[in-house]
């Protein structure tokens, strides 16, 4: 971690040390900040929020919203609701994994992509819906997305080749 | 903005809202819940604005963004007052035909209608869709009168008036006997009477008290308790703020679930305003009540709309649930005294209160009163948040509202009550919404989640989906819902991938019923309804797995096999270039084939062959 | 208020001093609920549930676990009922074949009953009891151990994976580990599991314990002092 980084640490921690109860808030914060919880921020949450390191690493491995590692240039999230379940969303999520060669909560080995699952959106009536940086799609079908990642993939080619 | 000291100030503040309402000629209100905006609302609304910017309309009409109205299949959503005039699935390219023809000239515009799928008629008034006709709208129906972001929009609508009531003319245990009277029971999924949990928490001793919010709506499927915060916060605050006035307690939380921007932004801008109007904070309306309401973000953890795994979140702590030999009403949140109900319940307490206990338990069954919200959603033509009076037949709700069956095959089950819920078979659909009926038959009202399937859904697989759900959302702290689960899973597993025995079938019913009896908390101990709704009222899915090794839906991807009809493929190769996996061979002009051991079965094939020539067997 | 309470399990008085786990009142009295993750002297947790019984209360019967539940003056307990002797006896199937190697649970599934397992065998090396991080939370306060992760992926670990400095090389969380005990003649081969039942100790988890398993993976889960290790290279020798 760089002074830079140390120092976003340090100004989402101000005002929170010894407040054991803002641990999550303050995870979050850092989240939304670095895109994932880097191991030397946990450290220094556990040694300013007065929270044992165990803790802390109990958090951060146990709710979603964390993650422990650098996501990839492209998030998509794939909903698993029952909605979109029963309407088909497992048969592509498969489709996709195999495609990138990841497991659900993995980036691939380029840093392209990150594939997670989230149990619903409550976008139902438009499902199997998938979210792509943020950008909804619905009435998702295998091919449908094999195209849209195969589209962005290509977007990318595209832009280094003009360099 | 002024502070609001009593009865008077809210009328004063009220009547001038209305009056500000009253200039515009015409008010447009479009959905802007989270459905409609990922079917596109935003733009639409943009262009509204610009198009009424531009003929300089700005003053005579009115947009208002509210939350969800509920009709989500239909989206992006406008309803145009006065008039009632109902417009979907709307395109921005559509607005200035709208501004044009609608706004100004009054005239229709017939292909925005709805259409009535049965009858094929056009029906231009909201009120008059039989989606919104045959149901009872007392919470929902709010959202599309207030803009979630306006507090003004909440109170000319009689917001906070039953908060002023409460604390200027009862005393807390009659707040606490009225909830009582009326019969209302939670709405999160346990269904405890709201006034006695209440008076427990009064009881009890210890300082200060907590009420929360619970809005770490998990259950997939489900999204009533996001449509409420997101549309109308305010109504939660209110009733939030009346329970706390009750109950005696001087803190408040919302935990939100984090997956729900906008829920969160807009309780948070609410109770900002609420703060702002003197409705929050110390010696509220000139009172010595005194309350505060602060929002935690859920880091995304299914167990955590569990009450004691809730709390020990918000202490910042991982979501686990603990034993409850004593009640969260004694210690709960930092051992102290907590009451904690969900959004839904804490929305319908206004209600009561303005209304009267009696007007509220007029409505419903015996044991169950009032209205609930649900998420029709799955196989179903409208998709939506229904609200309904409790009683109503899940036959009506399915097809009376939700307009039957999506692709025309037939309903064979509905699925209520959220992942701990269970599969209810058609001959059961006229068991009414209630909270015992639907426990005896083995699923339950839930949060009010409602799937429902049809004959394309595998039952066996729905229980494997829930199962593994379930699994991955446990805590994994106590072994029967751990384990117990784990060994559910893989049998239902060696079912669904054709290893499946009798025997088998019934040491997952022996575990079910362990991990029924012995787990630690609520989510264990649902946790088999699942399966044992689809052993009870489906054996025979179960039985085809297992004897016939085959999938009598067509979802088992062991059991299921690919292959092209001979008599309908033309031979123009789309299926090859198209199967990501080579596994299709062939000339151009002749019948392919699907290689069986390069065949994964992802279907992309089906999808693209226009001849329907590749068969599912 | 009296120091005792008086209480009934399986239609015996009971008397203990207020403020006892209904557990703790039953053992002393000699009445047997089998138990995996209580240990005296940390606070309860249960998530065994092997010790779970029959609360009557007005009439109606809630299941809860012994060990969680403080006894209560004119309490009624029923530690056996059928109900309970069923479940508790498939929990034990489920922990034996979790881990079919350790004699302490093979002990605690002959208790309870269990005869064969229908189960197929998993042969982990940890069954999340959780004795080794109450031991070091609460006992020797060095928080140096911990539960991560939920679901099947929850296990316990170091922070970070690493020992952590503070860690005060106690060793209890090896010694109180119920995979710890000698097992069997040794590991069972991949597909050739079987549910052995020669183990008939009655086995009290106070008593002195041997040391870790030499034979099988089984209690290398915390080794953190590397003593363990260079035991086993011996052993090869």
């Amino acid at each position: 971690m760089t002074t830079a980084d140390a120092k976003r640490v340090d100004t989402i921690l101000k005002g929170r040390e010894g407040a054991s109860g803002e641990l999550i808030e303050a995870l979050q914060d850092i989240q939304d900040a670095f895109k994932y919880l880097p191991e030397e921020a946990l450290r220094s949450v556990s040694e300013k929020m007065a929270v044992p390191l165990i803790e802390v690493f109990r958090v951060a491995n146990y709710y979603k919203a964390f993650t422990l590692q650098p996501r990839g240039r492209h998030l998509l999230t794939v909903c698993m609701g029952t909605a979109c379940h029963v309407r088909g969303a497992p048969r592509f999520l498969d489709e996709v994994l195999g495609q990138l060669d990841i497991k659900p909560g993995e980036t691939t080995e380029d840093g392209d992509f990150t594939v997670e699952t989230v149990n619903c959106l409550g976008a139902c009536a438009l499902g199997p819906v998938v979210v792509l940086d943020g950008k909804y799609h619905d009435h998702m079908t295998a091919g449908k997305l094999r195209a849209l990642i195969q589209g962005t993939l290509s977007k990318k080619a595209k832009k280094t080749g003009d360099r | 903005m002024r502070t609001i000291a009593c009865m008077e100030d809210l009328e004063k503040l009220a009547e001038q809202k209305r009056k500000e309402n009253r200039g515009y000629s015409r008010t447009v209100t479009l959905c802007a819940g989270t459905g409609c905006c990922a079917s596109g609302c935003l733009s639409v609304i943009k262009a509204l604005r610009e198009e009424l910017e531009r003929l300089k309309l700005k003053e005579k009409i009115k947009i208002r963004a509210t939350g969800c109205h509920g009709f989500c299949e239909q989206g992006p959503l406008m309803v145009i007052e006065p008039g009632n005039i109902f417009y979907c699935r709307i395109k921005p390219e559509d607005i200035p035909e709208i501004v044009a023809e609608t706004l100004q000239k009054d005239r229709l515009i017939e292909r925005l209608m709805y259409t009535d799928p049965s009858s094929g008629r056009k029906i231009a008034c909201e009120a008059e869709i039989p989606f919104y006709k045959a149901q009872d709208r007392t919470v929902l129906g709010q959202n599309k009168l207030v803009d979630p972001c306006a507090v003004g929009d909440y109170i000319a609508n009689g917001g906070y008036s039953a908060l002023v009531k409460v604390l200027t003319s009862m005393k807390p245990e009659e707040v606490i006997d009225e909830i009582k009277r009326s019969g209302l029971r939670g709405r999160g999924g346990g269904g405890f009477p709201a006034g006695r949990q209440w008076e427990y928490c009064r009881q009890a001793e210890g300082e200060p008290k907590y009420v929360i919010c619970n809005a770490d709506e998990g259950d997939p499927g489900a999204y009533m308790d996001r449509s409420v915060l997101e549309g109308n916060p305010h109504v939660v605050i209110e009733g939030m703020l009346i329970g706390a006035f009750a109950i005696g307690a001087k803190h408040g939380f919302i935990y939100v679930r984090n997956e729900y921007p906008l829920a969160v932004e807009h309780s948070k801008i609410a109770v900002e305003q609420a703060g702002k109007l003197g409705l929050l904070g110390t010696n509220i309306l000139g009172t010595d009540f005194s309350f505060d309401i602060k929002i935690a973000r859920g880091g995304g953890a299914f167990v955590c709309g569990e009450s004691t795994a809730l709390m020990a979140s918000l202490e910042g702590m991982v979501g686990e649930p603990r034993p409850k030999d004593i009640h969260t009403t004694d210690k709960g949140f930092k051992d102290l005294p907590t009451n904690l109900n969900n959004v839904e319940t804490w929305a319908n307490v206004p209600f009561i209160i303005n209304k009267g206990s009696s007007w509220f338990a007029s409505k419903g069954t015996s044991g169950s009163k009032g209205t609930k919200i649900f998420a029709l959603t799955g196989q179903i033509r409208n998709t939506g948040l229904v609200e309904i009076s409790m009683g109503t037949t899940l036959r009506e709700i399915i097809y009376d509202i939700g307009g039957g069956s999506a692709t025309g095959k037939k309903i064979k089950a509905v699925q209520t009550g959220g992942p701990s819920g269970g599969c209810l078979p058609e001959e059961l659909f006229d068991l009414p919404v209630d909270f015992e009926a639907l426990a005896e038959a083995g699923s339950m009202v839930g949060s009010g989640g409602m799937v429902v399937m049809d004959e394309d859904t595998c039952m066996v697989d729905v229980a494997r989906y829930f199962l593994e759900f379930l699994l991955d959302e446990s805590c994994g702290k106590c072994v029967p819902c751990r384990i117990g689960l784990s060994r559910m899973l893989e049998i239902i597993k060696d079912i669904t991938e054709g290893r499946g025995t009798e025997e088998k079938l019934e040491l997952l019913k022996d575990t079910a019923e362990t991990v029924s009896v012995a787990s630690l908390c609520a989510l264990g101990k649902t946790a088999p309804n699942p399966v044992l709704s689809t052993i009870k009222y489906f054996r025979s899915e179960y039985e085809a797995h297992i004897k016939k090794k085959q999938c009598p839906a067509g979802v088992c991807r062991e059991l299921i096999h690919y292959s092209i009809d001979r008599d309908k493929c033309t031979g123009c190769g789309v299926c090859l270039t198209a199967c990501p996996h080579e596994a299709i061979t062939g000339e151009k002009g002749k019948v392919h084939r699907i290689e069986d051991d390069k065949c994964r079965k992802c279907g992309i094939c089906g999808e693209a062959c226009k001849f329907g020539a590749i068969k599912l067997s | 208020m009296s120091e005792y309470v008086t209480l009934t399990i399986n239609g015996a008085k009971v008397r203990a001093p207020r403020g006892t786990s209904v557990l703790d009142a039953a053992l002393d009295y000699g009445i047997c609920i089998p138990h995996l993750c209580h240990m005296q002297g940390v606070i309860p947790t249960g998530v065994c549930r092997l010790c779970i019984v029959e609360v009557i209360e007005k009439g109606r019967s809630k299941v809860t676990t012994s060990c969680t539940l403080e006894a209560e003056e004119g309490m009624v307990i029923l530690a056996h009922t059928d109900k309970i002797l069923k479940a508790r006896k498939n929990i034990a199937e489920m922990l034996v074949a979790e881990a079919p190697n350790s004699r302490a649970i093979q002990d605690i599934a002959l208790k309870c009953g269990v005869k064969d397992v229908r189960y197929p065998f998993r042969n982990k090396d940890c069954v999340l009891c959780g004795r080794c991080v109450r031991a070091c939370t609460e006992i020797w306060r060095s928080r140096s151990l911990g539960f991560v992760g939920r679901g099947e992926q929850r296990h316990v670990a170091l922070p970070f994976d690493e020992r952590p400095e503070f860690c005060k090389r106690c060793n209890a969380c090896i010694d109180l580990c119920p995979m710890t005990i000698t097992p069997c003649d040794g590991p069972m081969k991949k597909g050739e599991e079987y549910f052995c039942g020669k183990c008939e100790s009655q086995l009290s988890m106070s008593e002195d314990f041997v040391d870790s398993c030499v034979w099988c993976r089984l209690g290398e889960g915390f080794d953190v002092t590397g003593r363990h290790a260079g035991r086993k290279q011996e052993d090869k020798r």
